[in-house]
């Protein structure tokens, strides 16, 4: 790691300030913080210090009452008992947080918190106007973030003139980290999964910058499902379950699956990770098997003349690197409106953005879970209540869904909500469910309950698409088809399918890299030694354990 | 090669934008070029006022539209409230020019009430300005019961104002659109206006204010509706409540026409003052084809929907 | 189920509670028994009621959705709907024909949203504005009169309830069984709360959309028809129901952000906006004040309410699930009796 060759940061907002006077006040402390929010109780006396200059990793399952812990450190929101401490200033409980006091604290958002209408060095103004002129600011904020990108992203692709919504996802969520970074001083910085929609090669120079952050005196929280990632960057990790943090660990000698074991996730854990060959038998795919639907050489809208076919009672599985076209095939499948595409039966979807696209906010978790399924049970167009409680009451026992039928599904946490979403589409009597990479951000207990469920339907004649950004997940699959560029670059078949293979051809071609967001001036082979990150950067791979 | 992708991406994403409003501009001259083939005296300066005059209290208007738009909400209640102004300016404003500003300036702080009001008990803005306008309504008929009145002098003075040189109506078009385009579009407080409707959680999280935001736009949106107010009676040199009364649709229309959206998030002044005179022209275009009074509202209709489906294939064929 | 604490969470009784207060002042500032006012409020409040669920259906499809086009709609139909009844003689004909041409308005405005994705205010303006010079057309040296029979049968008041009051409430309750009972219900309320979930869950959201829309241009239509016959038919007939169409549905509770329709609260809005009426012309204000008072109560109720939150997770109200219809029946004798008891 050479910090020394990075570019140094903008003038307009020296990072150099944020260099800590002492190093003995921590930069945050969070001691027996509690929140509730109506009857769940997020955090029950959570205690957390992040010292200048560390890295801290914090991981757990979803619900486990991160998001809410970071809303409280970023001063977004108060605690209901206990205080948090910056910079040695304590914040009480019970007010509203003043925003001077968290000044030097900003995070990176992974939903991201730009305003999509308004171009980067706006966006930028909004942000860190403290340390902007008044005149001239569009200037001054431009040059910042140029600036700021080039060091952390170098050939980002980004223009502090591009409107956000006109950039790709991976350059908003470049764009929003740098956002967070620019301010001055920058005492902490906390990253929310900041590696989920970015390449390897971005990835990889964002750990780098991590570092630099650490070098010049700020720290960094990291949070992040990807638990390589954060044992090979963090310098310590801290676990949370429900609602508090268990444990807080050096990073050094922990093992991924020590890890998970800390995060409550002791049976799931073999079956999950991907380290073993899922429990789940595989069917042999045979050559009778009917064909539910096929694409013969799919071309347009992001593909590239993709073959594909998907036979009764199949998983096939959608691999490869986020956006080479694995959503386009879902679409083709979900509305086959080309002729290229042939579907035969009809089809029910899973989306992966379930606040955006699943979620049906105003009601209860059966009247969720039943929509799909209302049509074929109705009669001439009149609902049959009696039948829709049943099918809704077996599925909320067969998936243990919390608390029961009748709760309000707004009230409901991700992963259980995740839960209803799948079984809306498995309770339809559509002959083909398609997930579009739904499990991501769902706890493990979860995850091994749907890949349950998937076995068990496809056992009954369904089939299944399934578009995942997890290789570890396309283990449960029958037949995984990876992509590349808008084309089948692999196909891949029962005993075939592993996350070392997948990723070997994903990456085949090799000589460029795929993602628009990894670019040139980073060498792109995931074996680089080089840094620090590069373990990290391989993302789901298999590939190192660092302890090993 | 990076960079010839780069620049060429938010060019096509620019075009996509404009284009509603290069839809409009093609509409507007193709107008123009209808009127001017049948009746000549269209392309005198003179002439090109007349053309052009209806369209300058609608376009203050839609100025006021664009600017609520921009933070996702509709005012409902502007055509009412441009109408009460115009009586103002013919009644108050003559009789005694102190009180009368002072209603105008009562007139905007109301407007500044109404959008706190709808942030902080988060009620629908379409809803609350539909209520509004029958409060201005009212007032307008409280003041001024019948159309009548006169404007005050400078205010007749400025409406029948004709210098020779260019159209006189092109001035306040011009420079309501610069006052807009430099308030929402290159100063700070416009980036807050916007980013209210494009993002309000990131506005939150930034440390600034949704409510500002939000009581700021409504201030400027009520302010340019008084301008629309003063422009109109100085045309008609009257006071009307009702005489404004189709604004409030027609403000939306221009709006749109001119590249804005329901959404929120985005300032198009320099389209909404195309829009706004290329629906100000249809009138006079329809007039001069000898369309019967009883059809131009058709037409009209047929217009809007004629340019948003031009609009809506256009932005197919860029996607 | 029926303390006052649970019937004041429900989103329907305020409109209620509002004509209460109103028929409340009218007798005391009359002086009389409120026996006939209700009367004349019950044969009013109708017309208003059939626009208002249209318009219920059409804002229950999510945000954005309005009809704007309904005055018009409803001028027209009332043209169409006399002429046609007076030309061939038959009222059933006369009516049909005022329901096909809301039908006809409504499929411009459907063409225009779902086919060249013009925003609903913008697309019902337009074939709004199509309508009213329809209705110009027609109404230039139109000589026809309403059918006198329908006339008195839209008079005839048994037992002092008129009897298009308790057809138009027979309605609210098919609409209320349509909404909860009917898939086509369900899903205009899925696709109110989240289109796109509505889509990816495989409901048909263009052709509910559409149907919507027409629903809405069926009753408007089907208002104007008899409204004509009521009144006169006027090119202004339909003018004030635009904006009243909107105002009632909102104080009747329904979610102007959508996925949650009222049908019983249009009732209450509606005869609250009907006595407020009465109670104005009772006092002889200015149709300057009655406006100003009218604006005013609705700005009151609007921010007395809030709107709640603005997240789409947290609605202030949760949907009643199984209700019972006789609670949702709207009578506003037995209503009121509840609340005060």
């Amino acid at each position: 790691m050479d910090v020394d060759k990075l570019p140094a940061g903008p003038h307009a907002v020296p990072p150099g300030e944020g260099r800590s006077p002492s190093t003995a006040v921590p930069v945050i402390v969070a001691t027996n913080v509690s929140k509730t929010y109506g009857r769940t109780h997020a955090l029950a006396g959570t205690n957390l210090t992040v010292h200048a200059g560390e890295v801290l990793g914090l991981v757990g399952h979803n619900g486990a009452g991160k998001s809410t812990l970071m809303r409280v450190l970023a001063g977004l929101e108060g605690c209901d008992e206990g205080a948090v401490t910056v910079l040695g200033r304590e914040v009480p409980a019970g007010t509203r947080p003043r925003e001077q006091d968290f000044r030097g604290v900003r995070m990176a958002y992974q939903e991201t918190s730009l305003c999509p209408d308004l171009t980067v060095a706006e966006n930028i103004w909004l942000s860190s106007r403290r340390g902007l002129p008044r005149l001239r600011w569009r200037r001054a904020a431009a040059e910042a973030v140029r600036l700021r990108l080039d060091e952390i992203f170098p050939g980002h692709g980004i223009s502090p003139r591009d409107r956000v919504e006109d950039l790709s996802i991976a350059q908003r969520q470049m764009a929003e980290i740098a956002r967070a970074s620019l301010a001055s001083p920058l005492n902490l910085l906390i990253l929310d999964e900041p590696t989920e929609s970015l390449g390897p090669d971005a990835a990889q120079s964002l750990y780098a910058y991590v570092r630099t952050v650490t070098a010049r005196g700020g720290s960094v929280l990291l949070i992040s499902h990807r638990i390589r990632e954060v044992l090979s960057v963090a310098d310590r990790v801290a676990v949370m379950r429900d609602g508090s943090v268990v444990e807080d660990l050096p990073a050094h000698g922990l093992g991924e699956d020590d890890v998970l074991l800390l995060m409550g996730a002791e049976t799931a854990v073999r079956g999950a990770t991907g380290a073993n060959p899922p429990a789940a038998p595989r069917n042999a795919p045979r050559a009778d098997t009917p064909v539910v639907a096929e694409l013969r050489g799919a071309t347009g809208a992001g593909l590239n003349g993709v073959g594909l076919r998907i036979g009764k009672g199949e998983v096939v599985g959608l691999a490869g690197l986020a956006g080479q076209g694995q959503q386009q095939v879902l679409e083709r499948l979900w509305r086959p409106v080309r002729r290229d595409t042939v579907v035969h039966g009809t089809r029910a979807y899973v989306p992966g953005d379930r606040q955006r696209s699943g979620v049906l906010p105003l009601w209860t978790v059966a009247e969720n879970l039943t929509i799909s399924a209302m049509r074929t049970i109705a009669r001439h167009g009149i609902r049959r209540p009696v039948h829709e409680t049943a099918v809704a009451g077996d599925w909320v026992r067969r998936l243990s869904i919390r608390g029961g039928a009748d709760a309000a599904m707004a009230d409901l946490s991700g992963g259980n909500q995740q839960k209803v979403i799948v079984a809306r589409a498995f309770a339809s009597a559509a002959d083909m469910v398609l997930l579009d990479d739904p499990f991501r951000g769902v706890d493990i207990h979860t995850k091994t309950d749907l890949y349950g469920l998937i076995r068990a339907e496809a056992a009954q004649g369904r089939s299944v698409v399934w578009y995942s950004s997890e290789n570890a997940e396309m283990a449960h699959c029958d037949r995984v088809y990876v992509f590349r560029a808008g084309k089948v670059v692999a196909e891949l078949v029962g005993p075939e399918i592993s996350e070392e293979r997948i990723i070997a051809v994903s990456f085949a071609e090799g000589d460029q890299p795929p993602p628009a967001a990894a670019l040139a001036s980073v060498p792109t082979e995931p074996t680089s030694t080089r840094s620090v990150a590069a373990p990290a950067a391989a993302g789901n791979s298999a590939g190192e354990h660092r302890h090993d | 090669m990076t960079d010839a992708l780069t620049s060429a991406l938010p060019t096509r994403a620019g075009v996509r934008r404009s284009a509603p409003a290069a839809v409009s501009t093609i509409a507007l001259a193709a107008m123009v070029v209808l009127c001017a083939s049948l009746q000549p005296d269209v392309l005198t300066v003179p002439g090109f006022s007349l053309v052009l005059s209806v369209a300058v209290p609608l376009i203050f208007a839609a100025q006021a539209q664009m600017i609520l738009m921009s933070i996702g909400d509709i005012d409902l209640g502007i055509g009412s409230f441009v109408g009460l102004v115009t009586v103002i300016a013919a009644t108050e404003l003559v009789s005694s020019p102190l009180l009368g500003t002072l209603i105008l300036f009562a007139l905007i702080a109301g407007y500044a009430v109404l959008g706190a009001l709808i942030h902080l008990r988060r009620v629908p803005a379409l809803i609350a300005t539909l209520g509004a306008s029958f409060v201005w309504l009212g007032l307008g008929l409280f003041v001024l019961p019948t159309p009548g009145g006169t404007t005050p002098e400078w205010l007749a003075s400025f409406g029948a104002w004709q210098p020779t040189s260019f159209p006189a109506p092109l001035l306040p078009i011009l420079a309501v659109a610069l006052l807009v385009y430099l308030m929402s579009a290159r100063s700070t407080l416009g980036v807050r206006i916007r980013a209210l409707g494009s993002n309000p959680t990131a506005l939150e999280r930034a440390g600034l204010s949704p409510l500002s935001s939000r009581v700021a736009a409504y201030t400027a949106a009520g302010a340019l509706g008084v301008l629309s107010g003063l422009l109109l009676s100085s045309q008609t040199g009257g006071g009307d409540v009702s005489s404004a009364s189709s604004y409030t649709l027609i403000t939306v229309a221009a709006v749109i026409l001119g590249g804005g959206s329901f959404r929120g998030g985005s300032a198009v002044p320099w389209g909404v003052a195309i829009g706004g005179m290329a629906l100000g022209l249809v009138s006079v275009t329809l007039s001069l084809l000898d369309v019967a009074t009883n059809l131009q509202s058709a037409v009209q209709g047929g217009i809007v929907l004629a340019v948003l489906a031009g609009r809506a294939l256009i932005g197919r064929v860029l996607r | 189920m029926n303390t006052p604490r649970n019937l004041l969470s429900r989103p329907w009784i305020w409109g209620f509670v509002a004509a209460l207060l109103v028929w409340a002042v009218i007798m005391a500032v009359s002086g009389q028994g409120g026996g006939q006012t209700v009367s004349l409020a019950l044969s009013l409040a109708p017309y208003l009621v059939l626009v208002g669920l249209g318009q219920m259906l059409v804002v229950t499809a999510g945000p954005g959705n309005i009809d704007v086009s309904v005055g018009p709609v409803i001028s027209l139909a009332g043209f169409v709907s006399v002429g046609t009844s007076s030309a061939t003689g038959s009222v059933v004909l006369g009516i049909l024909a005022g329901l096909a041409a809301g039908l006809v308005v409504a499929a411009v405005s459907s063409v225009a949203i779902l086919g060249l994705s013009v925003p609903p205010i913008i697309a019902t303006l337009a074939s709004g504005l199509v309508a009213s010079s329809a209705t110009l057309v027609i109404a230039d040296g139109f000589t026809a009169l309403p059918d006198p029979g329908l006339r008195n049968l839209l008079n005839l008041r048994p037992l002092g309830v008129p009897l298009l009051a308790i057809v138009v409430a027979a309605l609210t309750v098919l609409a209320v069984l349509l909404l909860r009972g009917t898939t086509y219900g369900r899903s205009l309320t899925a696709i109110g709360q989240n289109t796109r979930a509505a889509e990816r869950a495989g409901l048909p959201v263009v052709r509910i959309t559409a149907l919507t829309y027409l629903a809405s241009g069926a009753l408007a239509g089907l208002a104007g028809s008899l409204l004509a016959t009521y009144i006169a038919p006027t090119p202004d007939l339909g003018t004030r129901y635009l904006l009243d169409s909107i105002a009632v549905v909102v104080i009747g509770g329904t979610l102007i952000s959508g996925g949650r329709a009222v049908p019983a609260g249009v009732w209450g809005g509606a005869l609250f906006f009907i006595l407020l009426d009465g109670l104005v012309n009772l006092v002889g204000w200015s149709t300057a004040a009655q406006n100003l008072l009218k604006g005013c109560l609705v700005l009151f109720v609007l921010f007395l309410a809030g709107g709640g939150s603005r997240r789409p997770g947290a609605a202030p109200v949760r949907p009643t699930r199984r209700p019972s219809t006789t609670a949702a029946l709207p009578t506003p004798a037995n209503t009121g009796g509840t609340t005060h008891g």
